[in-house]
């Protein structure tokens, strides 16, 4: 005994210097704070099959990351909006924002005409062109004659004498957004008119301090201004949103379960003391997990912590079933019988655990590495540290044993051909009834009221999301803007046709260089005649003819390299790729056509069939996309944990033989229940749901191995009964979460650990002959 | 250069500017209606050349602003306030027809005497006495600097003359003749 006894104690104290070096470096990697994640979609998988889509998705998504919009509606707008624009200004000592357009001005410090003048001879709107094509363009001298005699006009005789660029800047100008008294507005169809307030931030929206600065100014101003209305869009707004819900779920969910967990365990084991000693294993796993996740990851994840905090339920197990045992068998308490059972609920729940890892999703590997190796550490802590504390053992925990153990003990025991026919029919009723739900909604932990007013603010200023577009490849430029224009003349026809949409083009602003050429060509038409006839009639000097014609002598082509640095042009920068290498190693240009307004499936497949129809053209629906990536993930997991879940059951066969169906039953009932009673409810299964199972899988296989390794124990059923009642609290409370991942990944386990504490006693191995006496009792 | 119609319309019934020349400011704002002839000379600097244009127009507060040109081209210009109310929220519009109803909404701010907008734009200055006053404009922003160099507006029981240079040399003056209140509309 004394050789074992040393190296336990050799190994303890190894474990403490391996947990000391753990603080260390958790001190040293928080020394800014925690480098936390809230994005959801940080958990959706890369696409690795087509990395140009990503690319592309990231561009039209970024453009819009750190800005945000705010509309406000107020009986004294101008002088409501200079004072919410100074409050923003002033937000955090001036640090929050780098840039805030509010008054007209801010909008009118460029003069378009003088960097796309050079170009404007190449550049015709549709209606101009036409007009030339009918008659040489006779018919536009008059309104070029009115045009340069109108007050309002600013004619160039010379380089411009009939206002080609003027019609095109014109066309180009879609915005809804006016001025009006010095303020950019908008109007909705009731003639409301909000200010407009365009922000850009310094840091990133996820940032708790801008979050928290914009926040406080908005209260501010809201304070100041009572009919005052606001409408807000932009990430800040959703990632504040989420993180004042996660802290306030935090407080009163995660602290109510936290508080009912310390109540119950003083109720059973009567001491502060032990309770401090079933937390050590805890904390041992954090320390464990926190600074390795860290290291591998960079940062933490919302869900890891959450996922990881609810590691209690599962941490503790241990812990329990080594107190509860010590407080039954008193000095007969020895560790060595319990190893096997401890060993065996360890290797499980990892290997659950690790199958998710195999997932390709940068979330869900860090959640089962986190969860794998804060096990490890509790384990570890639990079983290397607890049997060495000296803890006070009261004797009613020994009692609440025993009197819980006949009051739960079923009179029948159950035959297994029966649980195979209810297992048969749950899993009819799951075949039959089961749907599952893949959308992005789930992701998504803003409130539809926030989303609606998100919409609203869309489609106010007319703008698109960019969450569905066509991707569009050729060799070189001018081929890609071919294909652009091509692709617009299509949309185009199908809009006249009845498919109301609207969508920016890149080729609407650089026409493709053959378009230019023809565009050329038609205005030198345009200055053969009906230029002599409109220099006559104006009474202008013979000689502008002659000037006005040089002009057109070498006229450069635009380029859309050109566009993207005017200052018009800026907005269209999120169009552009550039250079791409695609699938087949080759480098192509790449640019995508941002739609908007599609609304029905009808439209969206109507637009995937223009695609399909040209070559280079790909129709992308990003949520669509995503929605199916999740799918797919879900369906992942399932495999993995379906292929673990044999692998272990096969494993059990080995160690238990006839009686394995005990330990799995506890387990897979509960999952096969909780699918059935979705299936039932109608709640569609999700890939959060999903991570619930596999928590349920994880506590069931740790029941049913106790359950079996010591068998008809009162001990081992209170630590049973307490770890399931302990996650039921830590996971199954996660149920009232207003977070669709959480609501899910909660109400799973709720029910799902409710059924393993429900199935335990029906599996128990019959009764051994001699009746084991716990001790305390008589 | 369209600011140019806003600001000769606004102001030919203005309600005053940041005057404290009270009494200007009231026998202008008090116009309800007012219509007479204008000739237009536009000097073209780098042609050496002049444009010159002539018409008529009508104005009625809160109605209407007609500007039409009777040589050497004939040309109508209405400006409602139903145009400036569909200014934003009119999606099928062509862009210029939206920008035309900007410039309406623009106009019918300034003449139903929202000075404000103007201030923002310009500095003014006043000088001469009730009989004989000019005021100039001086735009404040750079980038309007850079197009226009100033405006000048002079008068006495009505604005009589309007002069626009621009930043490149070019000038622009507007003369009214025949200013009659409507009928109906005099104070």
């Amino acid at each position: 005994m004394t050789r074992p006894a040393a190296l336990g104690k050799h190994l303890a104290r190894l474990w403490g210097l391996v947990l000391l070096a753990g603080v260390v470096s958790l001190a040293w990697q928080l020394r800014d704070g925690l480098p936390s994640d809230t994005r959801l979609t940080a958990l959706l998988p890369q696409d690795r099959q087509n990395p140009l889509l990503e690319r592309a998705d990231a561009r039209l998504g970024r453009a819009f990351e750190d800005r945000f919009v705010l509309l406000l509606d107020a009986p004294a707008l101008p002088r409501a909006t200079a004072d919410l624009a100074e409050r923003l200004s002033a937000a955090d000592g001036g640090r929050l924002l780098t840039r805030l357009d509010w008054r007209d001005v801010d909008f009118a410090d460029s003069d378009p005409a003088a960097v796309l003048g050079p170009y404007r001879y190449r550049l015709l709107t549709p209606s101009l062109r036409q007009a030339i094509e009918q008659d040489g363009g006779t018919s536009l001298v008059q309104p070029a004659l009115a045009r340069l005699f109108s007050p309002g006009g600013d004619p160039e005789p010379v380089a411009d004498p009939f206002g080609l660029l003027d019609r095109w800047l014109a066309q180009q100008d879609d915005s809804p957004v006016s001025s009006w008294q010095g303020l950019l507005t908008v109007r909705d169809r009731d003639g409301t008119r909000r200010s407009l307030l365009i922000g850009r931030l310094a840091d990133t929206p996820y940032a708790p301090s801008a979050q928290q600065a914009l926040t406080r100014a908005l209260r501010a101003f809201e304070a100041a201004h009572p009919d005052a209305r606001l409408l807000h869009s932009g990430l800040i707004f959703h990632a504040a949103a989420g993180a004042r819900q996660a802290r306030h779920e935090i407080t009163t969910i995660g602290l109510g379960a936290f508080l009912a967990l310390i109540v119950i365990l003083l109720a059973v084991f009567r001491s502060p003391r032990t309770l401090l000693a079933l937390l050590l294993p805890l904390a041992g796993g954090l320390l464990v997990a926190t600074p390795l996740t860290l290291a591998l990851f960079g940062r933490l994840h919302l869900l890891t912590l959450a996922f990881g905090a609810s590691l209690i339920g599962v941490a503790i197990d241990y812990a329990l079933h080594l107190q509860c045992e010590r407080a039954v068998q008193g000095r007969r308490f020895h560790l060595r019988p319990l190893l096997p059972g401890l060993a065996l609920g360890l290797v499980s729940s990892l290997a659950a655990y690790l199958a998710l890892a195999l997932a390709p999703m940068p979330g869900l590997r860090q959640m089962a590495l986190f969860a794998a190796a804060g096990l490890a550490g509790a384990w570890l802590t639990g079983v290397l540290w607890l049997p060495r504390l000296a803890l006070p053992v009261h004797p009613a925990t020994a009692r609440i044993a025993a009197r819980w153990w006949s009051l739960t003990t079923p009179r029948r025991t159950l035959a297994p051909g029966w649980l195979a026919v209810v297992a048969l029919i749950l899993l009819g009723v799951i075949a039959w009834r089961l749907t599952a739900d893949d959308s992005l909604r789930l992701l998504n932990p803003s409130s539809s009221a926030q989303l609606a007013e998100e919409r609203q603010v869309q489609s106010l200023l007319g703008r698109d999301t960019g969450s569905r577009y066509f991707l569009v490849t050729a060799d070189d430029e001018p081929a890609l803007l071919e294909r652009l224009a091509t692709l617009g003349q299509r949309l185009d026809t199908a809009s006249a046709d009845g498919l109301t949409i609207g969508y920016r083009n890149l080729a609407d602003r650089v026409p493709p260089p053959r378009m230019q050429d023809a565009n050329l060509a038609a205005v030198r038409r345009l200055y053969g005649e009906p230029l002599a006839t409109l220099v006559e009639r104006a009474g202008l000097p013979g000689s502008v003819i002659d000037k006005a014609r040089a002009t057109l002598d070498s006229v450069p082509r635009l380029d859309v390299a050109t566009w993207l640095d005017a200052p018009a042009g800026t907005a269209d920068r999120r169009l552009w790729l550039g250079p791409v290498t695609t699938d087949d190693g080759t480098t192509r240009l790449a640019a995508t056509l941002v739609l908007n307004g599609v609304d029905s499936a009808a439209e969206g497949r109507r637009l995937a069939a223009i695609a399909d129809a040209l070559p280079g053209v790909r129709y992308v629906d990003r949520v669509a996309r995503l929605s199916h990536l999740l799918g797919e993930l879900r369906r992942h997991v399932s495999l993995w944990v379906g292929l673990a879940l044999a692998l272990l059951t096969a494993g059990l066969v080995l160690r238990y033989r006839r009686q394995a169906w005990r330990v799995v039953t506890p387990a897979l009932g509960a999952l096969l229940g909780t699918l059935a009673v979705y299936a039932i409810a109608g709640v569609p299964l999700n890939v959060f749901s999903q991570l619930g199972m596999l928590l349920v899988l994880g506590i069931g296989l740790d029941a049913g191995i106790f359950s079996a390794e010591h068998a008809r124990r009162p001990a081992t059923w209170l630590a049973v009964s307490l770890s399931t009642l302990t996650s039921v609290l830590a996971f199954g409370l996660l149920a009232f979460s207003a977070t669709p991942a959480l609501h899910y990944l909660g109400l799973t386990c709720l029910i799902g650990l409710t059924l393993v504490g429900l199935l335990v006693p029906w599996v128990r191995p019959a009764p051994p002959r001699i009746k084991e006496r716990p001790h305390g009792e008589h | 250069m369209r600011l140019f119609v806003l600001l000769m319309l606004g102001l030919l019934s203005s309600p005053a500017l940041a005057f404290d020349l009270a009494d200007l400011q009231h026998r202008l704002g008090a116009t309800q209606g007012l219509s007479g002839r204008f000739v237009q000379t536009r000097h073209l600097a780098d042609l050496d050349t002049d444009l010159e244009s002539r018409g008529h127009f009508t104005y009625q507060r809160g109605k209407r602003v007609v500007w039409a040109l009777e040589q050497p081209v004939e040309d109508r210009q209405v400006f409602t306030p139903a145009d400036a109310r569909a200014a934003d929220d009119a999606p099928g519009d062509t862009g210029s027809d939206r920008r035309r109803r900007q410039i309406a909404a623009l106009l019918l701010n300034l003449l139903d005497g929202d000075w404000q907008a103007l201030e923002r734009r310009f500095s003014l200055t006043l000088s001469g006495d009730a009989t004989a006053w000019q005021v100039a404009l001086a735009p404040r922003q750079a980038a309007l600097r850079e197009r226009l160099a100033g405006v000048t507006l002079a008068g006495g029981r009505y604005v009589e003359r309007l002069r626009l240079e621009t930043a490149d040399g070019d000038t622009l003056t507007v003369r009214f003749s025949d200013l009659q209140p409507l009928a109906g509309s005099d104070p």
